[in-house]
């Protein structure tokens, strides 16, 4: 250093100005100057880079450490802006610096009369790095040392001082990174979760540092879990979207991190060699990084860290919308830290939810390759399309004739009934939903997103699906962050969507129109058509059912419709129409297989299933057969009562019989009447009305009118049929009422076979009055005896009037009880002004009679 | 020229005493022609905080002196 040599004279004058006894003492000079150069020529402070701001607020924050009121700051600050005008110096950061470390190096020891507690204690780890020319003014000093300063000499002395901080330090920054430092080692695999700290000998560290760097390296253990698992699921494919986010967040707050770490690792102190004076030491105790000064910085990232690190857990476990709410269930917190932290975790992590939840919503497609939206789509289901009904191509008329066949050749694998589909291609996953859009709005948006499906896929009807769909584009995006708006987006799309399924449903495909020709049909609404079927049909349902064909059948049925006013009815409707025989075994005869059928398809058969059209055949069996019934009354009711002017008269002797069996046969058309119009009237009709309505409110979705159908056709079944609750008992009173249509069936076939004796019976009288005239009217007949014949005719009729009498009462009586408010009024209205009971009165009043007068 | 001397003397006068007053405010015991040997070493290109070290080095020196004076007169 050549410069040292002219430094020389100016050490002289330095030395002899501060040590004023060397004047006279040359070798005392010689040796101090030479000391001096010593120093100046080592390497203390030549790191720093000149930074004249950084060195100012050092000064600044000095002094007002030595006196609070500022006023001393701001001079120095003036008095710098001053010299920094002043244009002598080259180096004025060096003279300030030169100040400065001379002002701090005196404050430990300054005379200024600190509280004791406020003066920073000195710094262990100066001492034993400490130069070797402190040492000698130690004890020079009694007056500072303190109790620490006295243990920490005593440490000293028996060889084992306390491990540098700044060497702490650093390791610890690297254990915020997950890295094992050089006296600081993270627990390896084997050995349990404690750390390891490596003091040997040498150094020792203290209980009080050790449970210091135990609380920071949390935050490093965090992170290393946090960071193994972003990195797993950046290598292995098949992550959900969701985790796929989340990891993305995940990643931008660790890099958030890795940025606090390199800032607080440029405020690390230089690492410094040994045999280095305390001032530089001092310094940086007042600037650096001390390791609980990292404590406080770090102190958030801890917060953040342990969320990050609960996600990752929960990320294990659950995936998609279940993740969702796990995050979901932190933002419950009090602490707005937390708060918003998983606010923001939560707005970012439900983004692909989001744009799966958009793309349900307004155009009816799932997109969720990993399974993770609330919504999951049967695979078994995923290709089923519904076969192209015909009439929706609108060639209704051409396709007229050969529609009979068509449901009947479909491969039955590839028949799944809309219902099907429409229930069971889509599912609901409680567990995905998240918590912040809660169950109902789930339900809404299931609903949704299926009519829209459906409206496109098994409505044909694509067009408005695609309009809708750019229409909501314009509408904004759903957020986390507006959970309200989310939830009027919903409401809108769901109405929008089922005013829409219902439209189609009732306009395009004439839902209406069908339930109205079920009605008219399959329940016989028609009375005219019913007439006329029952007409054409009634002697060839009298013939052994295998000798019955269906094309016979189904042009009975076309005259029918010809004939009656069935004709003005929508040919579609009527191209449905179908008369089919039931499977019949050995024995049955028409009446018992023959059946009305309507067929329905896509998409209407969502609705009208086919459960709901088995139930339909089961109410047309029983209504048929009423009809069937009523007729046979009728006609045997014109014969008995035409008879009565014409043919009985000439037999005068069986006007009382007669009487009898008009009077039975009054009861039975009372029957019958009272049950048709309680079928008709009360029943169809009223549960009709009821539907109707629905329809014509049109709110709700799909299910909600699947649903009006279903209780619809259950209440007919249930009222019509006189189901009864009771387990095992259902059909009991359906059977009585069967049991009473045989009876009158029967009592019908015996009255004809009287009906038939009275006319032969008749002409024999005529013939004897002609004979007795003189006329001869061919072979008389002795055989035919009435007195012999009668008792064996009357007897089935009188026995099965009686049969017939007894099981009405048992039938009121059933109803009487039945759970059914419209049933029991249904007894009521057969056992009128209480001819039953009255009855059952007077056999028991006989009864009573006739045992008393033996007396 | 002269003026320009005469200049930079007055400048160079205000300058230290700035440094001067500094060194007041901030307590270290320096006077004024001390204050301004140092001031030139700096500007010769010593090391500051070197420098620092090496007054109070110095100044220890002395008081240890002194001390040792102190006590042979003592005795």
């Amino acid at each position: 250093m050549s410069s040292s040599i002219s430094l020389i004279p100016a050490l002289e004058s330095l030395v002899y100005s501060l040590v004023p006894a060397s004047i006279n003492d040359e070798p005392l000079k010689n040796e101090l100057v030479g000391h001096c150069q010593e120093i100046l020529t080592s390497r203390i402070g030549q790191s720093h880079e000149p930074d004249i701001g950084h060195l100012a607020d050092l000064v600044k924050r000095q002094l007002l450490q030595s006196s609070p009121s500022g006023t001393t700051a701001l001079k120095f600050t003036n008095l710098l802006s001053r010299l920094l005008d002043q244009p002598v110096l080259s180096k004025k950061h060096a003279s300030i610096q030169f100040l400065q470390s001379l002002a701090s190096s005196r404050q430990p020891s300054s005379s200024i009369p600190f509280l004791p507690s406020l003066a920073p204690p000195p710094p262990p780890r100066s001492s034993p790095l400490a130069s070797p020319l402190e040492k000698p003014p130690v004890p020079l000093q009694p007056s500072g040392k303190s109790k620490a300063e006295r243990l920490r000499e005593y440490r000293e002395q028996s060889g084992r001082p306390h491990l540098p901080e700044h060497l702490l330090l650093r390791d610890t920054l690297y254990l915020l990174q997950g890295i094992s430092g050089k006296y600081v080692r993270l627990p390896s695999q084997s050995d349990g979760n404690q750390l390891e700290f490596m003091d040997n000998a040498r150094y020792v560290i203290s209980t009080p540092t050790k449970a210091l760097i135990y609380r920071l390296s949390e935050v490093g253990y965090l992170y290393s879990r946090v960071d193994a698992f972003v990195r797993k699921r950046e290598e292995s494919s098949g992550v959900g979207m969701i985790e796929q986010s989340l990891c993305h967040h995940l990643q931008i707050k660790l890099t958030e991190y890795y940025r606090l770490i390199a800032v607080l690792e440029s405020q690390m102190p230089p690492v410094e060699t040994s045999g280095e004076g305390s001032v530089a030491n001092l310094r940086e105790q007042e600037t650096g990084l001390t390791l609980r000064r990292l404590d406080v910085w770090i102190n958030e990232w801890r917060l953040r860290m342990r969320m990050m690190s609960v996600c990752v857990e929960g990320a294990r476990e659950s995936q998609g919308g279940a993740l969702v709410n796990l995050i979901h269930s932190y933002t419950d917190n009090g602490d707005p830290f937390i708060r918003k932290f998983t606010d923001q975790l939560l707005e970012e992590v439900s983004k692909p939810f989001f744009s799966t939840l958009h793309k349900w919503l307004f155009s009816g497609e799932l997109y969720d390759p990993f399974n993770e939206f609330f919504v999951a789509m049967d695979p078994s289901l995923a290709h089923v399309q519904y076969m192209h009904p015909s009439s929706l191509t609108g060639n209704i008329n051409q396709l007229a004739g050969d529609s009979f066949i068509s449901p009947d050749q479909d491969d039955p694998r590839d028949r799944r009934g809309g219902l099907t589909i429409w229930q069971a291609k889509y599912r609901f996953q409680q567990d995905m939903l998240p918590m912040f859009v809660g169950e109902a709005f789930g339900r809404k948006i299931l609903s949704t997103g299926k009519s829209l499906n459906f409206i496109r896929y098994s409505c044909h009807d694509s067009d408005w699906v695609v309009t809708r769909e750019k229409m909501s584009n314009t509408g904004g995006s759903l957020k986390y962050s507006d959970i309200s708006g989310l939830e009027r987006s919903i409401d809108a799309a769901y109405s929008t969507a089922s005013q829409r399924l219902f439209d189609v449903f009732i306009e395009k495909f004439k839902l209406l129109d069908h339930l109205s020709a079920l009605k008219n049909y399959m329940m016989l609404g028609h009375g005219d058509f019913a007439d006329q079927l029952m007409n054409a049909l009634g002697s060839s349902l009298t013939r052994p059912a295998n000798t019955l064909y269906r094309h016979n059948l189904t042009a009975t049925l076309e005259t029918a419709i010809r004939s009656s006013n069935a004709q003005s009815d929508p040919p579609d409707v009527l191209r449905r129409l179908d008369a089919r025989m039931l499977e019949y075994s050995h024995g049955e005869i028409g009446w018992d297989v023959f059946t009305l059928e309507y067929k329905v398809d896509a998409p209407i058969d969502t609705v009208i299933h086919p459960d709901a059209m088995f139930k339909y055949l089961k109410l047309f069996n029983h209504l048929w057969q009423m009809k069937r019934i009523e007729g046979t009354l009728s006609r045997g009711w014109m014969r008995v009562a035409g008879g009565a002017r014409t043919t009985f008269l000439r037999l005068p002797d069986l006007e009382p019989s007669w009487h009898g069996i008009r009077i039975t046969m009054a009861e039975m058309i009372h029957f019958v009447k009272q049950v048709q119009a309680y079928c008709q009237l009360e029943v169809i009709e009223c549960s009709w009305k009821v539907l109707v309505e629905f329809l014509n409110k049109r709110e709700g979705d799909l299910d909600a009118m699947i649903d009006a159908h279903r209780t619809y056709l259950d209440r007919l079944v249930k009222k019509v049929l006189l189901l009864s609750p009771k387990a095992g008992r259902e059909e009991n009173v359906m059977h009585q009422v069967k049991g009473l249509f045989v009876t009158v069936l029967q009592f019908q076939d015996a009255v004809e076979n009287f009906y038939n004796f009275c006319l032969t019976e008749s002409t024999r009288r005529d013939q004897k009055l002609d004979s007795d005239r003189g006329l001869y009217t061919g072979p008389q007949d002795p055989n035919s005896s009435l007195d012999e014949n009668l008792p064996r005719l009357l007897q089935p009729v009188n026995d099965y009037g009686s049969q017939f009498s007894e099981k009405v009462q048992s039938l009121v009586a059933a109803l009487q009880t039945h759970p059914d408010l419209d049933c029991r009024f249904l007894g009521v209205r057969l056992n009128f002004s209480d001819y039953y009971r009255g009855k059952q009165q007077k056999e028991k009043e006989k009864e009573r009679a006739e045992t008393a007068t033996p007396k | 020229m002269p003026l320009q001397e005469s200049d930079r003397i007055a400048s160079a006068q205000q300058t230290l005493d700035i440094l001067y007053e500094m060194s007041q405010l901030l307590n270290t015991q320096l006077d004024k022609e001390t204050l301004t040997t140092c001031v030139r070493m700096i500007e010769s290109g010593v090391n500051p905080e070197a420098l620092a070290v090496v007054i109070q080095e110095l100044r220890r020196e002395n008081i240890a002196l002194a001390g040792r004076a102190s006590a042979v007169s003592l005795r």
